[in-house]
Formats: structure tokens, sequence, C-alpha cells
């Protein structure tokens, strides 16, 4: 049976601490910045955005949303325009793949991703002498010019399923395939699982009324859910833009 | 026959017609295609086959368990360990970096004094001289490791001083010492048992104590219900992280933190809200209001909130006397829920900074934040992996790293309950690398070797045939079949736990409220980072987002 | 006419000799294994009759590869034999505890997954079926590596027209796809890549 593999991220116990961000990045061997980089030309497939109900002093709320691919599963827009093949939707489980050795870098699909959830290689990717010692060996470095984004982690995928195949099991054990992200939470904020799957959490959560998706009227079918129990924070969730709209630090 | 050029143009599109129809073209075309996605310049992972080890992180005292990936030599990733008694599988943004801090470029490779490079001859040399002719001091910013005790028998054999830098959450604990005599090093906070938690701008959920401790007893409790089992109210003036998920923020204005707890107090004993006497603060209500921009209705409201649903504790970022007496006042002290007393009393220390009285030569270890300054007239020796900066007119001595030093961890000083764990080291330092430690026990061989510590340690611990290691299992000490068993479990990446104490009570005498109104200390996040620099990665919080500032005199 | 279709015959004839001969000869460069390691010696004389004695899979199931000088020196921690290679073995490698710098003639480039316990365990493939008789080899087969391309012949195939190949010979893309197919065994590019 095909999975659908997705989250539900629980935005009331998200505190925008990064450690998914930091995870992503090191399970993935992607570079630390070079001295030019700045937030629009950063390589972050897990991004955490600060978001505000917009009043001042005493009033004033935060909260954090993580984002990264949402794995569309209908019309998926970066599928539909890429001119080298370079992503599809594996049918096995629902992740929506890049291939970063196929792409040649039009950038058309860092357009047609409403969420903002792709990266290009600005520069050759470049460590600290020595550093690349400490690069993951489950997954291969990519080049300057080829979009990367978030692939669920696909050496845990591959990990898990190899295991399960020298035990002499055809699926893997759900236990054995949990993405970077999902994993450093420190307040579990961020559930991972197969949304194809009554009896995973994941499931119910992703069917509970406090469960929303972003642009959901986009109709593209996201496989990443957040959820709320803070009105405005639900409410955000059809604008254009959860990037705050004067700059914020801290 | 005369060839002429025609020919040669003939013969040429033969050619050309003949090569279409050998591998060449294609074969090129695909070699050249491969031969650019293989740029040598692009670094590529290691072969082979990858291992799971167990250690702990000792880049702050939170001492969380670690699981790291090895590809033979190096570390290619690090996760934290599920049902970890002590970090409860969580760790900081900043540790999934931390296998990548031993390449950072600021790393430390030689002896450096002066500006120039040295050698470790020349440091030994000089520092056995300076003990000869004055007063030496070791500063440990890590008091209570096996490497500590190495520190204080040096000193006392040399004619020394040991000195203690103790961090901002082992101050926050020097008041209770004070008022009850109780060392530092037994105190804790049992915030399992706590139902409401106030904190005076301590980032409790972003970094605080062991990161994960709080983390998820906030999550399981608090997180995202309208009227939680667990209620935080955080004081800060401004919405923090921690602010922004607390159950309250209070937003009063900054440095008025010491005037919030008096006005707060005087509600809490003008309208009967605690049940033992205190003493009550000088200034009134209407002046607390004044100085912290707070409504009186809203001090006196957070009084009621305090108490509404106990057992409360109160924790501040330093050692405020006003926050502390506060938690006196509310019976958070020596009670379940507030400030414990953890079993076992290990001496503790004034901390030393800055340093009491004038020596001849410091001795710096590595786990001192990089901004202590020992006195200008002393002859320093700084221990460190990672160079912070900054003019360094004495010896710049390269420490292990991360994970290159076989290390203990003892309770990190936020605890409710004793614990045990080894550092065990995975990676083989770089050659001109020693610990403090060997620096010492090359001058003076008779001092005890780490290792030997750490084996009287477990010892000692199962001899008191008590607590829990918790390994891949938990097992109780009183099922661990020898000393050995036990130091082999913990080198592995297992930690012991103590049995809760019993209850025993321990009183602060607190005769009138304390006059001390200066404000708390603001923490930057990653405030208890030890190392002067952050791993590269880090970059992706500041740098490649706007989600945190850039560090505080910090480098990624 | 005739002289146009001599000489151009003449082009194309020279064209073809070439390519066909001399090209695939400068394309590639001979490389030497850094010793002769003969699969039949160890088979017949230690009793090392399966594959997996040596190329295991680790706990995981991740495939341990090459065997390593530790399992090596399992029996060679000393010179148990006369041979050169032994003695390169032992001097060289084990001795100074140095991993044997084998020339992997099925290196794949980085972003290439390939699993062989799901291949072994799963697809039920022996190891002849794709090793062939690689297992009982009495000498050590040439290393060509690309001059340009850096991988070895073996993933092009000998055959530069990539015709009549024994199966095991070739390791591109297409291969693993035909032999996939063949199976009637659907993967995405999840399957193989990462």
């Amino acid at each position: 049976m095909s999975a659908r593999y997705g989250f539900v991220i629980d935005l009331d116990r998200c505190t925008g601490c990064g450690a998914c961000m930091v995870a992503c990045a090191a399970e993935n061997n992607v570079p630390p910045a070079p001295a030019r980089a700045t937030p629009r030309t950063g390589l972050t497939p897990m991004l955490v955005h600060k978001v505000s109900n917009g009043m001042e002093g005493a009033a004033r709320r935060e909260a954090f949303i993580p984002i990264a691919c949402m794995h569309c599963g209908n019309e998926t827009p970066c599928v539909a325009v890429c001119p080298q093949q370079a992503v599809e939707v594996d049918k096995a489980t629902g992740i929506v793949v890049q291939m970063p050795q196929r792409c040649l870098g039009c950038r058309y699909c860092m357009a047609a991703c409403a969420y903002h959830a792709r990266y290009f290689n600005w520069w050759d990717p470049a460590w600290p002498v020595g550093m690349e010692k400490s690069l993951n060996p489950g997954v291969a470095v990519r080049m300057r010019g080829v979009v990367e984004k978030c692939n669920l982690c696909p050496a845990r995928l591959h990990s898990a399923q190899e295991k399960a195949a020298a035990a002499g099991r055809k699926e893997i054990d759900p236990a054995d395939y949990i993405p970077a992200c999902a994993e450093a939470c420190p307040t579990g904020a961020i559930l991972f699982g197969n949304l194809a799957d009554k009896n995973d959490p994941v499931f119910s959560a992703a069917h509970s009324a406090d469960a929303f998706r972003l642009l959901a009227r986009l109709g593209t079918e996201p496989k990443v859910y957040y959820k709320s129990q803070e009105a405005w924070v639900k409410a955000l969730a059809e604008r254009d833009s959860v990037r705050p709209t004067e700059a914020q630090h801290g | 026959m005369k060839f002429s050029r025609r020919d040669l143009l003939i013969g040429g599109a033969g050619a050309l017609a003949g090569l279409a129809l050998t591998p060449v073209p294609w074969k090129l075309l695909s070699d050249v295609s491969i031969w650019t996605q293989n740029f040598p310049w692009i670094p590529q992972p290691a072969h082979g086959p990858v291992e799971t080890k167990y250690s702990v992180c000792t880049l702050c005292e939170g001492g969380c368990g670690i699981r790291v990936r090895m590809a033979t030599k190096y570390p290619v990733g690090v996760a934290g360990v599920r049902d970890h008694p002590v970090s409860k599988g969580a760790l900081c943004p900043l540790a999934f970096a931390a296998h990548q801090l031993n390449w950072h470029p600021r790393r430390l490779r030689e002896v450096r004094h002066a500006g120039r490079t040295a050698s470790w001859a020349e440091a030994q040399t000089a520092f056995v001289k300076a003990c000869g002719e004055g007063p030496t001091a070791i500063v440990d910013a890590r008091p209570g490791r096996a490497v500590s005790s190495v520190f204080e028998a040096f000193t006392r054999k040399h004619r020394g001083s040991y000195q203690v830098v103790l961090s901002a959450e082992s101050q926050a604990l020097t008041p209770y010492a004070g008022w009850s005599g109780v060392p530092v090093t037994s105190l804790g906070y049992d915030l399992e048992n706590a139902r409401t938690i106030v904190s005076f701008g301590v980032p409790v959920l972003d970094g605080w104590g062991t990161p994960g401790r709080f983390t998820r007893l906030w999550s399981e409790r608090a997180a995202g219900a309208a009227d939680p089992q667990l209620r935080l109210i955080q004081i800060e003036p401004s919405l923090s992280r921690t602010a922004a998920r607390a159950w309250r923020w209070v937003p009063l204005r900054e440095g008025s933190e010491a005037a919030l707890a008096a006005g707060v107090a005087r509600t809490l004993l003008e309208e009967h809200l605690v049940g033992a006497p205190g003493p009550m603060p000088r200034s009134t209500l209407a002046e607390a209001a004044a100085q912290t921009g707070l409504a009186t209705e809203a001090i006196r409201d957070l009084a009621q909130r305090m108490v509404e649903n106990r057992p409360v504790v109160v924790i501040a970022p330093d050692g405020n006397p006003a926050i502390a007496a506060l938690n006196v006042l509310l019976g958070a002290v020596g009670a379940p829920g507030g400030i414990v007393r953890k079993r076992g009393d290990v001496p503790s220390h004034v901390s030393a900074d800055p340093l009491p009285g004038s020596f001849r030569a410091v001795l710096v270890d590595s786990t001192v934040p990089w901004e202590f300054a020992a006195q200008n007239d002393a002859e320093v020796f700084r221990f460190a992996a990672w160079d912070g900066g900054g003019d360094s007119a004495g010896w710049l001595l390269p420490a292990p790293g991360f994970l290159e030093e076989l290390t203990d961890v003892p309770t990190p000083p936020t605890s409710a309950l004793e614990t045990y764990a080894v550092a065990q080291n995975l990676v083989a330092p770089p050659t001109e690398i020693r610990s403090a430690a060997q620096f010492l026990l090359q001058i003076d061989p008779t001092l005890p070797a780490v290792e030997k510590v750490i084996h009287a340690r477990c010892d000692e611990i199962f001899r008191t045939r008590q607590g829990t290691v918790y390994g891949e299992h938990p097992l109780a000490v009183t099922k661990i079949y020898s000393a050995k068993h036990l130091e082999e479990q913990l080198r592995k990446g297992a930690v012991w736990m103590g049995d809760p104490p019993s209850p025993g009570k321990f009183r602060c005498e607190l005769k009138e409220w304390p006059a001390d109104n200066r404000a708390a200390n603001a923490t930057c996040w990653a405030a208890s980072w030890a190392p002067p620099v952050f791993p590269p990665l880090a970059t992706k919080l500041y740098q490649e987002s706007n989600l945190r500032e850039p560090p505080a005199g910090r480098q990624a | 006419m005739r002289r146009i279709l001599l000489i151009f015959g003449l082009g194309m004839g020279l064209a073809l000799v070439a390519g066909w001969t001399a090209f695939p000869r400068a394309l590639y460069v001979r490389r030497e294994q850094p010793l002769e390691f003969h699969h039949k010696t160890h088979s017949e004389k230690s009793g090392l009759t399966q594959c997996d004695s040596c190329h295991a899979l680790g706990s995981d199931g991740e495939f341990q590869g090459i065997a390593g000088v530790e399992t090596c020196a399992g029996c060679h921690a000393e010179k148990v034999g006369t041979s050169k290679a032994e003695a390169t073995l032992v001097d060289s490698y084990i001795k100074p505890a140095r991993e044997t710098p084998w020339l992997v003639y099925s290196r794949q480039p980085a972003n290439v997954w390939f699993s062989h316990a799901i291949h072994t365990h799963r697809a039920g493939l022996a190891c002849q079926d794709c090793h062939g008789t690689l297992g009982e080899s009495d000498q050590v087969r040439t290393y060509e590596q690309n001059r340009i391309s850096g991988y070895s012949r073996d993933i092009w195939g000998h055959s530069m027209s990539r015709l009549g190949r024994a199966p095991g010979d070739g390791m591109k893309m297409s291969d693993c796809e035909d032999c996939h197919h063949r199976h009637n065994v659907e993967v995405g590019c999840l399957g193989c890549h990462k």
C-alpha cells in the first residue's frame, strides 16, 4: 500500500528555537552561509518564520511557523513547470522528490512554489578545511546552479528500507523513519507520519478541528498541516505571505 | 595523384560522417556531462559504514545525552537520545551542528604566546616557573567534574588557589544557599511537581538548564491548553520566545524586577494569600506600580495568579535576592515543586569573577567563558579549543574540542535529582592538543588521572546501592553486579540518576526583605553555550533567516 | 566523382577505425590494484566459500563493502604464505592499520543509492547474478579508469557500442532500469537516488 508521508505541526508548541532548521541542514549536507549570503539568498530547506497578530505592547502576540516543502499532492506546481523533469511525486511515498543533479537551474519551480519552499544554490558549497569529513554519507552534495528543497530526508527512508529488507520485512518499521526536523524538535511540535494510515497519530491530528493548511484555497493539497487553538494564528492560513511586515529579530 | 585542399575537405567530411558512426561523439558527450557533475572542488562525504555511538554533550552544563553517527573516525551527525532522563531526547539548536565545530576556522591548533607560535614545553616551563614565584590560581567554570578534582589536588599541593566561576543558573540559587547554609550545588528546581512557574525573564523554553527537560514538560502539560495543568508566567520587558508561549506574559519595565517582587510580596502578605508570615518589603504597592509601569491591579492580580494553582516556584535569572525572597514567602523553598535539596552535599564555591586577591599566574580552564578576564598583572595560561578573538598577552593553549576528551558530567545545576554521566571521547584530537589535566599531570605525575577519578566515582555510586542507570534499558543499581559494569554502562552513554531524596526540609531564614534593588541580568540566546564560537550552521538561524538576532560577540 | 567518393570513403574509413580502436584505448587509463587478491585461493585454502564471510551486511542491513584490514587481519595478522601480495598486505596495510586503497570497479556517483540488502533479501538475487564468477577469480582484473569522467570502465560496460553485453557488464542508470523493467519492479527517483 502506498504511503502519504506528511506533517502536522502544532503552532502552539513551536517556540521558534530553530533546532529543526539546524538539524535539517546538518542531515542534508547543506553548507553554512558564505559571508555574503542573506535571508533571500540563504539555503534553508526548513525555515521558521516569526508571525504576529500585528498589535503592539501588552496586546502583542507572536507565533512561529516552520515552513518546508509542502509535498503538494494535487497538480504539484513545481512538477508541472520543470522543463527537466528534475522533480516528481514519488508514487510509493507521496514525497515530492527534487533531484538537484538533473536540475538546470532555470528556477521556474521557485516561482511556481506558492510556499517559497525552494532554494537556489547561488554558490558552490564550501566548508572550512577538513569539515567535509563531517558530511552525512547518506546524502549527495549539490553544486551551484541547482535548486534544492526538503525531500523528507530520503537518507533516513533509505536506511529504514534497508533495515527492513535485511530483517526480511517488506514494509518499513515506522519508528525507523523520522526526518531530522521532527526528531530534533524539543517540544514535539512537529509530528511526522503516514497520512494514508488511519492508525498513525498524524492522521487523527490532521483531521482534528484545529488543523488547517496554508493557502488551502490553491488546491495543491499540501501534506503539511498545522494546528493551533489561537484564532489569530488560524486566520493567517489564507494570507498571501507569512513574512512579517516590519524587520524582525530575536 | 595530387592532393588538393578540396580533397582534404572531402576527406574531412567523410571523417565527420564516419565519426558519427563511432562511439567518439556520444561517449565524449556522456563523459563530459558526468565530468561537469563531479567537479573536484565539490566536497564529497566519506564512503563506508556508519556506526552509532552514545555520549554526552559538554558544550554547556546541561548534560544532554547525544546519539552520534560515526563514519569510522569522525562524527557525521548528532541527535538526541529518546528516553534520556536528563534531556528527554531533546537538544538545543546548536548541538545538531556541534560535530562540525572541531573544524571551525577559529579552532586553536597550536600553542600561542603573545601573538606568536610557541610550544608546550615552553608553556610548561613558564608555568612551573610562575608557580615557584608566587601563588597561582586555577579557574574552573564547571566544578564537580573529575577534572576539577585534579585542579583542586594541584592547587593544594603547589601553593595555589582553586577558583570557580559560577554560571548564571548556579548564581540564581546562591541566595537560598546564603539563607539556609545548604551548599548551592545541593539545590535544584523541582519543576516536575510544580503547577505554576513564574520566570523573571529566564528563557525556560529557549535554552535554560537542560533544554529538553522543561520543553518536554511544558509541551505535555501546558502547550495549547487554555487552562493548562502547568501555568507558566513569564515576567519580562519584551516578548521573548518564552513569553510568546507562556500562559501569561507580564511586560514590566526593564530593570524593575526587584520592585515587582516587592510589590507582589506586599500583596501576598496584606491580602493573606500565604500561610506563614514573612518580612514586609519597605516599598508600597504604588511605588512598585510606578517603577514597573504596571497598574496596581495588575500586580495584585499577578499575586493572586501565583497562589491560585500551587505548588508555585519562581525562577530568577541571577542571584537577585528580592526574587529569591519571593520564593521563600511563597513557601517554595524546601517543598515539592519548588527549590529542593538534592541528595549528597557537594562543597560549593563562591563565584570568583573577578578573582579575589592577586596571583602570579592564572590557569583558565576551557569551560570558562571567553569574556572572563584575570587581572592585568597575572600571567594567564588560557586553555581553549577555539579562539574567541581579542588581544592575548598570555598563553593560548589548544584544548580538546567536541567529543575529543574523556570527561564526566556531574548533576546540572538546575536539576532536582542527582545524575552522573561519562562523556566518552569518540574522536581522536589533533596531535598538538592537550587538556588542562594532561598539562598538570605532566608537571606533577603524582596527581590523580581523570580516568582514575571517574573510576572512583563509579565505585562510590555503586556502593550507595541506590538510583538507576539509564542505558538502552533502565537498570536499578541494585541489579548491577559490579562497579566495573556500572562504569562500562556509563562509558557507553548511559546516565545514572539518583533516587528522589527523602523528604528532608531545609529552611531559609529571611529576617527582612532584601534591600538590594539591582536589575536582573537579561541573557541573550545561547548564553549558556561555553565556546566563544558558534557552529558554522548556526548561520541558518540569524544570517540566512530573520529568526534570531546575530549572536552577541560570537561568530559562526 | 569516383575520386570524391574515394576520398570521402577514405576519410570515413580512417575515422571509423580510429573511433573504434584508438579512441577506447586512449580514453581509458589502466591502473593497478594495490595487491593481487585471488578469490579462488581464499575459498580453496581457508574454506571461505560464502561471499558474505567477508562481504557482509551490518547490523542495520548496511553493506560493509570490501573487507577492511581488520577482517583480513583475522587470518593475516602475520604472514601465513609466501606471496608478494600477502607481504604487501601485511607490511603496508595490516601492520600500520591503514585501509587498503582498493579501486572499486562499481563505484557510482555520490547521488546514487544502491542497497545490497534490498537486492539480495527482498529481490532474492544471488551474488553471482550481478557479479558473475568474480568469487572464483584467480587473478585481479585490470582497473580501467575513464580519463574524463573518472569512473571505471565497468560502468559503461566493456563494449563501446554497448551491444552484446554480458549480464553484469554495464552499470549505468539504463542498465538498472532495464533489469527493473524486466522484473516489473517500479521505483521512482527516490528508489535509487540520494
